[in-house]
């Protein structure tokens, strides 16, 4: 019997050295992979306030690929070509009598790049103002530069999802997650689009002088001013007052903007891009690329360009190995032209951009009867084209219809879908060419199920 | 684990054996065998509820002292014999015992618990065994979750695609959670072992998607089958609730085989085969009609050059044929030595694998050893230690989904015609692929889908007798071990491929290293005693477990000409790395009682607490119960020749489900952006709340033998309800975040399980046993607690699955919209089976003859055929261009149904017929054995056999069992052009020394 016991004490020895600590025990577990929102929310320090400034710049440019491939497909001004999943063409070019529902491809459930990515941009920003609001170490200029950055952007984000389901209104109410506010109408968000954005401009007023108190990516070099900033936000402002209809709202906000009538027409604000832990810009294709994959120029931007226009020579290139062909189950699509805007998958791609605020100028003056004024900046465009003078007539009408041909090609597949809106806002959606595919142009889109799946869930 | 069980049964009768009391007498005879009259050595002999036991000598005459002058009960039992119990007195001490073959297995011994074993003919549940003849005795199968397809009565098996190396999902009872993949906990020799799906990047590198997508194996695969000695199957909660928080998907034990006293035994098998693939599907051929049809009016003159370039030499190439129509060689071979003495017993395993896939450049090895050791520290010390080391190496090629870059044959098959020739020019360089990204031959020469998995699992158990008495015992387990798991994978697809060229930076490759080490320890008390008539055992016992992961993924591309290595490129890249650690504690209780083989129950509950929950300190109750009563067995029973058996039982029990780490946390994630580091807000909100998943599970049923249990007859009926489902509540995406885990649902399962089995012709020259068994389950959503909604698959235009109350989340849905239903599109389908039937058949001929076979058949269930979706874009669907309804339009432009551009298109009815496996072997009499080699030689054994025989199906793929997202609990039916199933070929040969 001792035996036994001298073994029982060796094991139950053995069985507490092998486990020092209680076996029933837990350890805390904290998360190993990342910091906790809690984090920043109380007193954060100012590389916390930098890095959400940064996350926010991050934030702001995912809605790029989805919207220029998909808006810009809606307007026919590219063409998504994939082999590898048909529905970029049958779907998003509304083929075989497709119509947009509550979860449609490329969208998902939350709307995916149209619409959920926005409104994080728009969170991101909302969390980092309160963070710098708590934050002891910013001075007040600090958080009211940093707030009017923030805003500037959200504005920015805002009008994403606006023009994405249009008439079916969006949510401006949304700080709190488990009690977001109602739906408003387009105009009525719009409006509140403006006050966030007037706000911006007025933060970044009481900034003061100086540099932007934090680091900007390279993607705003020249704008890391607070000054800068104003300006950019104004721009902003002004595309969104022509949303609007509000047409000396838009002169006035471009006063204020980086509007430059003798200025590099390419200058403004970008999404950068880089090399990993970068992103590439995702609008980038190698020429002559022999892949089934890419966004290739729509034929009817092709058949309408003017000769000689220079933004044809400049965006399309010809290519000179056999096109893109993709067949689905609805029939082929060919892309003869690819987009040459890109010289390296590194470049920054402009978000908005001074030849954009000239002609908000000229179609501002053509709303206003002020042909001449009108005219004189839809010649600064053409001339820069090489196109020459504009001779056309100058009704309103005709005025309007050549400011909607020159953003065709002067902010063709820019990164916001400006044609399939530009032909919404003045009814011209019937005008937009679907003889190449056989498809539809859709109006707007439904609330994304997540959406309505919210309402219920609530009892709304 | 039975010579396991005879091993310990004998010891521990050695050591009761020593024990005596006041007033005894002797009872003596012998244990034969009832129909050949041998003496049955080894045969066990206890005197009901006491601790007296004694082994039947060699001559199988054993003698035994009864404590007290009463009349008493001996318990007569040998391996794969029916027990018996022979009434003894101080007036009848000579007694000649004869025991009858265990035809229906009712005297196995199952694994039940945690520390606790019972007879199959005591069992209140229906827990499954599968034991090594039946897991790998007709054929050789990969690995050992496919070796269990058609084995399990309510086991949904299915391979997930035809590449090397495994990749099988086992559900058992349906499906307990909507998230993760509802897979069964496996234990193997009480380890915790990691059966994950394991990143590979392969979905990443060919733009599939996310790594549900890589189509990579999950780690049973690493497993030798061989080594397995049996596999219990506890299905649901009412059995598995003594294993608490990770039981709610079943569990299923695992047991390798161990060593036996006496003369040394080495056996050496070698098999040697072939595969090829089960099922093809055919391309359709191309005329200049269809050109013309097909191709836009620019397009025509070249293809229609081509066209007729290919009908003047006569070089079409059928694509499916050139990738897949391949023979692989096959070799398993193995090594095993058996031996050891009273003391000291050992099983050493060595095992080598080199199979090839059916595509090129493809295949599976695994070099595995296996040393189990079992010693006798002292009388009442037993130490057992199972030790096995892995190392498998895959190779699983380019199937299945990409995106972009073409890095898939399937796709390809689908896009090119076959008048176009894409093999390698002479020059060694490759043709354009004008149809699609990539030229699939280069990819397939060049291109690496690698994993090589190095593993340690070590066991041991630590046996202690801390006291006896006459008719009571109590002994102290500590058991435990650890799984150590590293797995090194590389997608590299090199720079010259023509898609490559086409990008900024031409070559791509992705490492993966990945880390999991598990370790898991048990501590028990089991007491055995005797209340009245009534034996009682006793348990009380923790349970510790830990679960480390991390893993580093680094990618490179814009590569040096054939350079791997990621300082050879252009752009250098952190993947991804991730972190995860798991600590679950928890105690249990558990008492069983047996009345005289007559009534047998049991209780128990167990208390686990997890770091996943929300609360990490909050215990959670799973309690069990269980009754069966052994009619037979009582003595108003009359004769039991035609009616043997009858055993009516029920059982209750309840376990969770864990919650999946990271579910509590909100972060802030980190992104980098014009070289500025980012915190980005999560678009989940964490919930600090979560509770684990918990089901209930009510089962009965009967189990009925008849002519002396020659036919046995398994029916049970089980009701599985789950709560507190975890899914993602969806916010309201313009709140900026997107998801919460929520703990709403409810899932209720409803089965029945059938087997039928038994002894068919039991004629000395021909024996035929039989097993037939029919199992179903339905599904249904009983609470959603959140909005309908959609999820799975590729989105509603190519069918996705419904998540409302009232209908199974198996539930096919997709476009048009139809705003009447739930969730506001069309049902098209189901993927849950309305049944599913398998029979196994063994029959000895002659003694020295044996063939098996094992068919498998299950009726309906629907999958998601995009494969078929892809053919007809690329015009390749066998039968495309023609014209059924004659309406001009071909039948690929046309699937129905109208009009024509629904997601009902490509839901299918995956029935299917199966011959799973069909062996023949022979044993060489032994006669000619000793003529031939002498005395060295104990056995020799041929054989040949086939897995995945034959298929019968309607289905319009490869195979109705594919899932190219991988183990899922649903959306697990999706087809997106997989690695043909093959069909397996073997000879083999077995010498015994």
């Amino acid at each position: 019997m001792k035996t036994i016991q001298k073994y029982l004490g060796t094991v139950a020895l053995a069985a507490i050295s092998l486990f020092a600590c209680n076996p029933l025990q837990l350890d805390e577990i904290i998360d190993p992979n990342n910091p906790s929102v809690e984090s920043i929310s109380n007193n954060a320090s100012r590389e916390q306030i930098q890095f959400l400034i940064t996350g926010l710049e991050a934030r702001h440019r995912a809605y790029v690929f989805n919207v220029t491939a998909a808006w810009g497909a809606f307007g026919r001004e590219a063409w998504y070509l994939n082999a590898s999943d048909p529905r970029f063409q049958t779907d998003w070019l509304g083929q075989g009598g497709r119509t947009p529902d509550r979860a449609y491809f490329g969208f998902g459930v939350t709307g995916g790049g149209s619409y959920a990515s926005p409104y994080q941009a728009i969170n991101q920003a909302d969390v980092l103002i309160s963070a710098a609001e708590n934050a002891a170490t910013l001075s007040q200029t600090d958080r009211s530069a940093i707030s009017g950055f923030a805003k500037t952007i959200k504005g920015y984000q805002f009008m994403i999802p606006a023009n994405f389901v249009y008439q079916n209104g969006i949510r401006i109410d949304v700080s709190d997650p488990l009690n977001p506010g109602p739906f408003v109408p387009y105009e009525q968000a719009l409006d509140f689009i403006k006050t966030v954005l007037d706000e911006g401009d007025q933060d970044l007023v009481a900034a003061g002088g100086g540099n932007f108190p934090l680091r900007l990516t390279p993607g705003f070099n020249g704008f890391n001013t607070n000054a800068a900033l104003r300006q950019v936000n104004r721009a902003v402002a002004a595309r969104l007052n022509a949303y609007r209809k509000d047409w000396t709202g838009v002169l006035s906000a471009l006063e204020g903007s980086f509007m430059n009538l003798s200025g590099d027409l390419n200058a403004g604000p970008a999404h950068p891009y880089g090399a990993p832990p970068d992103a590439f810009n995702p609008l980038f294709y190698v020429p002559n690329a022999l892949v089934t994959t890419m966004i290739v120029v729509h034929p009817s931007v092709l058949r309408d360009a003017t000769p000689g226009d220079l933004r044809v020579a400049n965006k399309f290139f010809e290519r000179t190995v056999a096109p893109v062909t993709v067949t689905t189950d609805v029939g082929p699509l060919v892309g003869t032209h690819q987009d040459s805007r890109w010289p390296v998958n590194t470049a920054f791609i402009p978000f908005i951009k001074n030849e954009e605020l000239i002609l908000l100028k000229a179609e501002a003056h053509a709303n206003l009867g002020q042909t001449a004024q009108a005219v004189e900046a839809i010649n600064i465009i053409r001339n820069a084209a090489g196109i020459g003078d504009y001779t056309g007539g100058t009704s309103q009408a005709a005025l309007i219809d050549e400011i909607l041909y020159q953003r065709r090609y002067s902010l063709w597949l820019e990164p916001w879908g400006h044609r399939w809106i530009d032909a919404r806002r003045y009814e011209k959606l019937s005008e937009i060419d679907v003889s190449f595919d056989g498809g539809t142009v859709f109006t707007q889109f439904p609330h994304p199920q997540s959406e309505v799946n919210w309402d219920n869930y609530v009892g709304n | 684990m039975k010579k396991f069980y005879r091993f310990s049964t004998t010891l521990l009768l050695l050591l009761l054996s020593v024990g005596w009391s006041w007033a005894q007498y002797t009872v003596s005879g012998t244990v034969t065998d009832e129909r050949t009259g041998e003496p049955l050595i080894g045969a066990t002999i206890l005197v009901r509820n006491t601790t007296t036991g004694v082994v039947a000598d060699l001559d199988g005459r054993f003698s035994i002292t009864v404590p007290g002058n009463q009349d008493a009960v001996l318990v007569v039992s040998s391996l794969g014999y029916i027990s018996q119990n022979v009434n003894v007195s101080p007036s009848l001490t000579s007694v000649q015992v004869r025991l009858r073959e265990d035809a229906t297995n009712l005297e196995e011994v199952v694994i039940t618990g945690l520390a606790s074993t019972v007879k199959r003919s005591n069992l209140a549940n229906a827990v499954s065994s599968v034991s090594a003849q039946e897991l790998v005795g007709t054929t050789n199968i990969q690995t050992t979750d496919g070796a269990l397809y058609g084995k399990i009565a309510g086991a949904n098996i299915r391979m997930n695609s035809g590449a090397p190396g495994g990749g099988v999902s086992i559900q058992l009872r349906g499906i307990s959670s909507l998230t993760g993949a509802s897979q069964p906990l496996i234990i193997v020799d009480g380890v915790y072992i990691n059966n994950s799906f394991q990143r590979t990047g392969r979905a990443s590198v060919t733009g599939a998607g996310g790594s549900n997508q890589d189509d990579g194996a999950n780690r049973l695969a690493d497993l030798n089958p061989n080594d397995i000695e049996s596999i219990e199957v506890l299905k649901g909660p009412s059995a598995a609730a003594i294993y608490g928080t990770r039981a709610n998907a079943g569990v299923i034990i695992i047991t390798t085989k161990r060593g036996s006293a006496g003369k040394t035994q080495v056996s050496i098998s070698q098999d040697i085969g072939f595969a090829t693939p089960l099922r093809l599907l055919g391309v359709d051929d191309w005329s200049e009609e269809k050109i013309n049809f097909f191709f836009p009016e620019a397009r025509r003159p070249i293809e229609l050059e081509r066209y007729r370039q290919a009908v003047a030499t006569n070089t079409f190439v059928d694509y499916e044929d050139y990738f897949y129509n391949n023979t692989a060689t096959l070799s398993n071979t193995r090594v095993t030595v058996n031996g050891g003495n009273d003391r000291t017993k050992f099983f050493i395993s060595g095992n080598i694998v080199s199979e090839d896939g059916t595509v090129r450049n493809t295949g599976f090895e695994r070099y595995s050893v296996r040393a189990n050791v079992d010693h006798k520290i002292s009388d009442f010390i037993r130490l057992g230690v199972s030790s096995n080391y892995i190392r498998s190496n895959t190779d699983r090629g380019f199937t299945g989904n990409q995106n972009r870059t073409g890095a898939s044959i399937g796709y390809n098959i689908a896009y090119v015609p076959n008048y176009y020739d894409l093999r390698r020019n002479a020059d060694g360089t490759y043709p354009i692929n004008p149809y699609f990204s990539e030229n699939p031959v280069a990819v397939t020469d060049h291109g690496i889908n690698n994993s090589v998995v190095n593993r340690f699992i070590q066991a041991f158990t630590l046996d202690a007798d801390i006291y006896k008495s006459a008719n009571s015992f109590l002994r102290f387990q500590l058991a435990g071990g650890m799984d150590f798991l590293q797995n090194t994978s590389l997608v590299y697809l090199p720079e010259f491929l023509q898609f490559q060229r086409g990008q900024a930076n031409p070559g791509d490759v992705l490492w993966g290293k990945q880390e999991s080490f598990n370790t898991n320890l048990q501590a028990v008390m089991v007491y055995n005693w005797n209340l009245g008539r009534v034996n009682m055992n006793s348990q009380v016992g923790l349970v510790r477990l830990d679960f480390n992961n991390d893993g580093l993924f680094t990618r490179g591309s814009g590569l040096a000409p054939g350079q791997l290595n990621l300082q050879q490129a252009t752009v250098q890249e952190i993947n991804q790395q991730f972190f995860s650690e798991v600590q679950e504690a928890g105690i249990f209780l558990q008492q069983e009682a047996n009345f005289e083989d007559k009534i047998i129950g049991t209780v128990g509950v167990r208390w686990d607490k997890s770091t996943l929950n929300g609360d990490p300190n909050q215990f959670y109750a799973f309690p069990r119960a269980s009754v069966a009563f052994n009619l037979a067995n009582f003595d108003f029973w009359g004769s039991k020749t035609t009616f043997s058996a009858l055993k009516p039982r029920i059982a209750y029990g309840e376990t969770a489900g864990p919650v999946a780490f990271g579910a509590t946390f909100t972060p802030l994630g980190g992104t980098n952006i014009g070289g500025l580091l980012g915190s980005v807000v999560s678009t989940q909100i964490g919930n600090t709340q979560i509770l684990p998943e918990t089901a209930t599970e009510l089962e009965f049923g009967i189990d009925a033998g008849f002519f002396n249990n020659r036919l046995g007859l398994e029916a049970t009926y089980y009701i599985k309800n789950t709560q507190n489902n975890i899914q993602n509540l969806n916010l309201a995406p313009s709140t900026g975040v997107n998801i919460t885990p929520s703990n709403e649902a409810e899932l209720e399962n409803k089965g029945i399980e059938l087997a039928l089995f038994g002894t068919v012709v039991d004629k000395p020259n021909l024996r035929w046993n039989t097993r037939v068994m029919y199992w179903q389950n339905r599904l249904n959503m009983r609470r959603l607690g959140i909005p309908t909604y959609v999820s799975g698959g590729f989105g509603a235009a190519l069918g996705t699955f419904l998540f409302a109350e009232g209908i199974a989340p198996t539930t096919i849905v997709g476009t048009p919209a139809d705003p009447n239903n739930p969730g506001g599109f069309t049902i098209w389908g189901n993927s849950q089976p309305k049944f599913n039937m398998s029979m196994i058949n063994n029959f000895t001929i002659a003694k020295n003859l044996e063939f098996s076979f094992l068919m498998e058949y299950r009726k309906g269930g629907d999958n998601i055929n995009l494969t078929s979706f892809l053919t007809d874009a690329g015009g390749t669907t066998n039968g495309w261009f023609d014209d059924d309804d004659g309406d001009g339009i071909p039948n690929g432009r046309q699937r129905p149904p109208a009009p024509f551009n629904n997601a009902g298109r490509w839901v299918q009815d995956a029935t299917f017929l199966k011959i799973r496996e069909i062996g023949l072997y022979y044993s060489i009499p032994k006669n000619t054995v000793i003529q031939t080699f002498g005395n060295s030689v104990e056995n020799i054994r041929l054989g040949a056999s086939m897995n995945n025989a034959f298929l019968f199906t309607n289905y319009q793929g490869y195979d109705p069992e594919t899932s190219t997202f991988g183990a899922q609990s649903v959306a697990n039916n999706v087809d997106i052009t997989p690695y043909p199933t093959p069909r397996r070929v073997f000879f083999h040969i077995t010498i015994d020394f």
